[in-house]
């Protein structure tokens, strides 16, 4: 609420200040999307402290969520009564490596097939078989399920590849990652694949590859999905972002996970 | 029940007698600091942790006072002489009814 305003505000001047000017001066300088070990986590990019914070489980603060998660997982909801444990037993060993294969396309009891997130799995998984009310979208107990999911993937490589099957969520994803946007009129392309490693403002350019969410972001003092961050991106480049759950953000992540697909799973990381 | 969550401790198990050790304690918490306000104006109401006290074997050995500056999650860093060995006790305390407390042994050879 206000505080993603607040985000909003302030990461719309930063865009304003220096966006352009960064981009106007270091424009000549445009590359290619860097692919295969050219790839590099934003964690890199992080200071020894913020990524100390995120390998050690004592300091990391997104590990709470975690250990949310584990509670959740393991207690009876819904009409039903039963819990995630209940079907999927030890997470260590049904839900490892589930988290590095989302997005995905996922088929509903109605027959129906529709491209999912974690999240959006999760929520599935409650109306469908636990019979309970799906969990709000970016909502602490549904963010606290996914980096319980996703810490059990931590280390396996991103497993989306391209199918027929989402190949026109994929292609549409691709396009929306490079389609400028906003007053500012900038794709994500333009910063992530072309101007990796240089800055905007104070802060080097990522290659922005989602690879340990849900993160912990000092910036928000709070764990947030890859919906969340990229909402961010959008109000950066003064768009009218798009919803948490929409088909757009769902392609734009299937096509940031294939892009980065076998680049290890981190979550859940910290960012700064 | 008042209000509590989770907290994490990292200490060592055992020291020798006149050891300095180093306690790391972070503890779950929004730390909402007061001054914000909602999409409509509201205010959101001022929700800390007041304050954190250390006792080992029931002596004061640290304690701090937390204020709405400070951030979510607080983590605090601190040190103490392994005198003998026994229970540490950490608590957290803050507003409506926040209580959290947690023990660890240490064992002084």
């Amino acid at each position: 609420m206000s505080d993603q305003n607040a985000e909003m505000t302030f990461i719309a001047k930063v865009f304003v200040c220096c966006g352009i000017c960064a981009l106007v001066v270091v424009g000549a300088l445009a590359k290619a999307d860097p692919v295969g070990n050219e790839r590099q986590s934003s964690y890199e990019l992080m200071s020894a402290d913020t990524k100390a914070m995120q390998d050690d489980p004592l300091l990391n603060p997104a590990n709470f969520a975690v250990l949310d998660g584990r509670a959740l997982w393991q207690e009876a909801t819904g009409t039903n009564k039963i819990a995630c444990a209940a079907c999927h037993g030890e997470a260590k060993v049904s839900m490892k490596g589930v988290a590095a294969s989302f997005p995905k396309l996922s088929t509903s009891r109605t027959g129906g097939r529709s491209l999912l997130n974690l999240g959006g799995r999760i929520n599935q998984c409650r109306t469908e078989h636990q019979g309970a009310a799906p969990l709000a979208l970016e909502s602490k107990p549904l963010l606290s399920l996914s980096a319980f999911v996703s810490t059990q993937s931590k280390g396996m490589p991103i497993t989306v590849e391209r199918h027929a099957s989402n190949a026109a969520h994929l292609e549409a994803g691709e396009r929306l990652f490079n389609l400028r946007l906003g007053q500012l009129n900038l794709s994500c392309a333009q910063c992530h694949a072309e101007r990796p490693g240089q800055k905007l403002a104070g802060n080097l350019i990522p290659q922005a590859h989602p690879t340990a969410y849900p993160i912990y972001r000092l910036e928000w003092q709070s764990v947030g999905s890859l919906e969340r961050r990229l909402r961010n991106c959008l109000t950066g480049v003064r768009a009218e972002p798009f919803a948490f759950g929409s088909k757009e953000l769902l392609e734009l992540e299937l096509f940031l996970a294939w892009r980065a697909r076998g680049m290890p799973l981190e979550s859940p990381g910290v960012r700064p | 029940m008042g209000k509590t969550s989770r907290t994490l401790v990292t200490m060592p198990a055992s020291a020798k007698k006149g050891d300095i050790i180093e306690i790391r304690i972070i503890v779950q918490h929004d730390m909402e600091s007061g001054f914000r306000h909602t999409e409509t104006g509201q205010r959101v109401p001022r929700d800390i942790i007041r304050d954190f006290l250390c006792t080992y074997n029931d002596i004061e050995v640290f304690r701090v006072e937390l204020h709405p500056g400070m951030g979510a999650n607080p983590m605090i860093i601190f040190t103490t002489v392994a005198t003998e060995s026994g229970t540490l006790e950490f608590k957290w305390t803050g507003d409506d009814g926040y209580a959290s407390s947690t023990t660890s042994q240490l064992l002084v050879t």
